[in-house]
């Protein structure tokens, strides 16, 4: 099935993502999501020189992109396993390759944050954002599950993530001072 | 995890089974917009592709302009990588009291990181000339004599002019040190000279007298506990130490007598522990020249043979400064360098107590 078919699909009766048998399309136009998604904001970090050229680089933008949402993936698929809530993982790790199309946005917004309509960083934020309404919307499409639940499980593994990086930068810091005294 | 599509539909090719009950006709649900999902996707994916385009060609350009640079840029023009090859003048800073320092820590300004530089920089092929931008009202003894040895070994070694700078103040050990350099440049208003020994140390015997505290000393000879701030000073102890003084004081004059090109005798004279502003120094011909560190750089140059207004080459490493700056803000949040000043603990100074 076409991509655009799937896609469409998918926007149209997002109810067919739980249903008891695979939406036809959708590990093609999940993987095409990363790809194209990681491909936006590849080239948003290109034009602000924050990533180095190359497909080597790219690659593992690529990667990263796709470790880091397998582990939200499963982090999410886990939490609602624990809360007595079922789901299919694989379907939920492709829905979110599907949110990452709006990544694709990047790349016109860098030029207006080049033309110093708003600040890059801002729109990335605003871009994040829209990708976190998309998951929770898509959470709730795979687990029967309120707003609020579903807002919890897809902040969560962000979450996590910053308390271990508020963690390291903090016991770097307490090294450093160690180092030094 | 074997999952069937759910929109492939019934294949036109397959046949119902026989027996079977006919399966209820499917009713197509009637889509609210039946291609205008697919189109916008279509027309957002042209735009993507428009503005990825756009982006990679702005980003190749950009790299382009970047890469062709340092062709178009006349290198001697630069300063830092393009240049590091080019002959320099080095400028050291020699700031605040000098002593030891308390640890082999690269970035502390102890006497032998700053003895160490000296060697270094004199070693460096492209440095012609060394500056030392001296600021210090002097410090312990061996301190002192540490860096100077370093100066005399470095200029025996390379035959590479020293020039010391004074700033607001180089009395006492900061004059030990400048003795050794070739040239000797100070504002008009430095405070220099100082020249003599020291031995200080506080009696606290009365305090403790006071508080209850008694200090019970057990010694292998009668001077071994000499210069200790819990009793008074015997008259032999202050003998023995006076001749240590004379001493180390003999040792000043002679490496002022030698650097400045002095006879001792004159040099006593002048060498009364008085201190001289930069002005009065030249006149007793302590100082050569009066200037500020930019006619120190020019002099250097012009005695390591690169005139006026040479390249400098700055004796700091970032990562070390950036240790440096953590280890005296973090140390104690400043209380070690209090305690070490109003500590009791006797030592034998080239030192002028002002500031």
């Amino acid at each position: 099935m076409n991509t655009f078919v799937a896609l469409e699909t998918i926007i149209n009766k997002p109810e067919l993502l739980a249903g008891a048998e695979r939406p036809e399309g959708l590990g093609r136009t999940g993987l095409l999501g990363y790809f194209s998604g990681t491909l936006g904001l590849f080239v948003f970090l290109r034009i602000f020189s924050a990533v180095p050229p190359g497909v080597m680089s790219f690659s593992m933008v690529l990667l990263l992109v796709l470790a880091a949402n397998f582990f939200f993936a499963s982090a999410i698929h886990l939490f609602m396993d624990l809360t007595g809530v079922k789901g299919s993982a694989s379907r939920l790790f492709l829905a979110f390759g599907c949110s990452d199309y709006f990544l694709a946005l990047l790349v016109p917004l860098a030029f207006f944050a080049k033309l110093h309509i708003l600040n890059g960083f801002l729109w990335f934020c605003l871009c994040l954002l829209l990708i976190i309404y998309a998951r929770v919307r898509l959470v709730r499409r795979l687990y029967p599950v309120s707003v609020n639940k579903a807002l919890l499980s897809v902040w969560l593994p962000y979450a996590g993530f910053s308390v271990v990086f508020f963690a390291v930068c903090v016991y770097s810091l307490a090294w450093l001072i160690w180092l030094v005294i | 995890m074997e999952e069937q599509n759910n929109f492939g539909g019934v294949n036109p090719g397959e046949q119902p089974e026989p027996g079977a009950q006919p399966a209820p006709s499917v009713q197509p649900a009637p889509a609210a917009s039946p291609r205008g999902a697919a189109l916008w996707l279509k027309i957002i994916a042209g735009l993507y592709a428009l503005s990825l385009i756009a982006a990679l060609a702005v980003i190749n350009r950009a790299d382009a302009v970047r890469k062709s640079k340092p062709k178009d840029l006349d290198l001697s023009k630069l300063t830092g990588i393009g240049q590091s090859k080019k002959d320099a003048v080095a400028v050291i800073p020699i700031y605040g009291a000098i002593s030891q320092g308390n640890s082999s820590r690269s970035w502390e300004r102890g006497s032998q990181q700053i003895a160490k530089r000296i060697t270094a920089l004199a070693g460096k092929k492209e440095v012609k000339a060394i500056v030392l931008d001296i600021n210090s009202p002097g410090g312990t003894v061996g301190a002192v004599q540490e860096i100077y040895s370093a100066i005399l070994k470095a200029k025996a070694e390379t035959k590479k002019p020293f020039i010391a700078r004074f700033g607001e103040v180089s009395a006492s050990g900061g004059y030990y040190v400048a003795a050794a350099c070739d040239q000797i440049i100070a504002q008009p208003g430095t405070i220099t000279g100082s020249i003599g020994v020291i031995f200080s140390v506080g009696n606290f015997e009365g305090l403790m007298k006071k508080v209850g505290f008694r200090s019970e000393v057990i010694k292998s000879g009668k001077f071994k506990d000499i210069g200790s701030a819990s009793r008074e000073m015997t008259p032999e102890e202050r003998k023995l130490l006076q001749a240590m003084i004379d001493d180390s004081y003999d040792q000043f004059v002679t490496a002022v007598s030698a650097g400045r090109k002095m006879p001792a005798d004159q040099v006593k004279l002048l060498a009364d522990g008085r201190i001289y502003t930069g002005r009065q120094g030249l006149e007793v011909k302590l100082v050569d020249s009066l200037g500020d560190l930019q006619d120190a750089i020019d002099k250097a140059g012009e005695l390591g043979g690169l005139g006026k207004n040479p390249r400098v080459l700055t004796d700091s490493d970032p990562f070390e400064n950036f240790l440096s700056l953590m280890d005296s803000k973090l140390s104690l949040f400043g209380a070690k360098s209090v305690f070490d000043s109003v500590s009791p603990a006797a030592s034998l100074e080239y030192h002028w107590y002002g500031k």
